[in-house]
């Protein structure tokens, strides 16, 4: 009564005027995301082990790979996921062994083409088979003097 | 010398003119178009600051930060917005009264114009000194109620319509408690003189003799400026614009200027009357006496910024209630009240 709410109104509001902004300057200075942030998916090439799991674990069949035989190992040479039909529920994530496929804080995945869209993640050669059998019978001598 | 830079401009002009061989009617005559012409400089700019600063402080109210990628920290936004605007094509609707509609917007601008020629910018710096100055303010300021109702006839539709006539009801309400409430003030300095009515503030500004006076004065001029909590002309969710609706481009753009000069007119008058007008507060004079009256002035914006972007807009009943049945008698009881002090005053021998 008697205008004492419109001053309290005028002080919460000139409490806001001096206070924190909300507006992130956004292109120019980054959005923080929250640590369990489903963004773009990244790989690193080096821990994967090919073994195919999120391929199967994905419920619609967005991730291709294509490996290849080197030595005893498999070795990676293809990593492709269709993300336009990707719904980043992170069972791939989740079914790595090695940690080797992860989100990250990258949000801008939009293209000017539907073809761009898809991630080329992982597109390299093969080692060639020799010099990676010098590697292994040196490792595999270094590990038995060792 | 920063005092009187402005007076001196004028007098080196007025020389210059006279050693051409003008005749001195002739001189007095250029003379004053060119202080008109300043004078409508001077509203427009500010109105296009004040644009930017009505969207800085609603944007700082509201926890964000406002336009700031045109120009400087954003300082062309409204330069680059009325741009926009100039660019765009005038639509003319059917069964509008073309005359009508296309010289409101145009005419918008002649009221504050008018009303400034007579305001004191500082020591001495008053374009047109009359000694009705109050009286003719507050008559040359109702002028524009005509041409919002005008324009919002002559657009045929009906939510222009209804805002006209909401502009005549509210205006016509709330310039009864403007006047009554600067009647006060007329009282106590016995003048119409706007400048008289200043150097009578030398020792008490009016607002500390006539703090109701200056409460119902700034109720009605935010009323009278079509302002929130008062916007009912103009209320977007009820009437889309009200007389503006059929209005685009430039049109448009006049009118939202003109609220703007509205705005700094009746600011400028409630510094005049209440806040001492180019007076410095505690002997400050090393200030310039133009700087203070801007200042105050742009205090009062301030406020009715603030004010805006703090409370909801009123119903239309209760505005109409809110006005007569509250401030007229509160206006009313505020001369009565001037009046037996000022005898008893003059009694006592003060």
């Amino acid at each position: 009564m008697f205008g004492k709410g419109l001053v309290k109104g005028l002080k919460i509001t000139w409490k806001r005027m001096l206070g924190k902004k909300q507006t992130v300057k956004y292109p120019f200075t980054k959005i923080e995301m929250f640590p369990r942030f489903h963004g773009r998916f990244v790989i690193d090439p080096d821990k994967c082990i090919s073994c195919g799991l999120c391929v199967n674990a994905c419920p619609n069949k967005v991730i291709q790979l294509e490996k290849q035989k080197v030595g005893t190992k498999q070795y990676l040479t293809k990593y492709t996921m269709k993300i336009e039909y990707c719904l980043f529920c992170g069972l791939c994530v989740e079914v790595c062994p090695k940690d080797a496929i992860n989100f990250s804080e990258i949000i801008d995945m939009n293209q000017y083409r539907r073809e761009w869209v898809t991630l080329k993640m992982v597109d390299r050669d093969a080692p060639v088979e020799t010099i990676d059998d010098n590697a292994l019978i040196d490792s595999s001598s270094s590990h038995k003097e060792g | 010398m920063l005092e009187s830079i402005f007076i001196e401009i004028a007098d080196i002009i007025r020389y210059w003119f006279l050693d051409l061989g003008t005749p001195e009617l002739l001189t007095e005559i250029i003379l004053m178009l060119i202080k008109l012409s300043a004078i409508l400089g001077f509203i427009i700019v500010n109105a296009l600051w004040l644009v930017y600063m009505e969207r800085k402080v609603a944007a700082y109210i509201q926890s964000r930060i406002g336009p700031i990628h045109t120009g400087p920290k954003g300082l062309l936004q409204t330069a680059a917005d009325i741009l926009k605007l100039m660019g765009k094509e005038i639509i003319l609707p059917d069964g509008i009264n073309r005359i009508i509609f296309i010289l409101m917007p145009i005419l918008i601008f002649v009221p504050p114009l008018m009303t400034w020629a007579v305001i004191p910018f500082g020591r001495d710096m008053t374009a047109v000194d009359i000694d009705m100055g109050v009286f003719y303010i507050l008559a040359v300021g109702s002028l524009s109620t005509i041409i919002f109702w005008a324009a919002g006839w002559a657009s045929n539709n009906k939510y222009s319509l209804i805002g006209g006539m909401r502009v005549v009801a509210q205006m016509v309400s709330y310039e009864l408690p403007l006047v009554l409430g600067l009647l006060g003030v007329v009282m106590i300095s016995g003048s119409l003189n706007l400048n008289q009515i200043v150097i009578a503030q030398d020792n008490v500004w009016f607002i500390f003799t006539q703090p109701i006076a200056f409460l119902i004065y700034l109720i009605a001029g935010i009323s009278e400026t079509n302002r929130a909590p008062f916007d009912l002309v103009e209320g977007e969710s009820e009437i889309i614009a009200g007389p503006y609706t059929e209005y685009s481009g430039m049109g448009f753009a006049l009118f939202f200027l003109a609220e703007y000069a509205n705005m700094m007119v009746v600011s400028a008058v409630c510094t005049v009357m209440f806040l001492g007008g180019w007076l410095a507060p505690f002997g400050m004079d090393f200030i310039p006496s133009w700087v203070w009256f801007f200042l105050k002035m742009y205090f009062i914006i301030f406020l009715f910024m603030w004010i805006r972007w703090t409370y909801p807009r009123m119903r239309v009943d209760h505005l109409m209630a809110f006005g007569w049945k509250v401030l007229v008698p509160l206006s009313l009881a505020n001369i009565f009240v001037t009046g037996a002090c000022i005898y008893i005053f003059r009694g006592i021998g003060w």
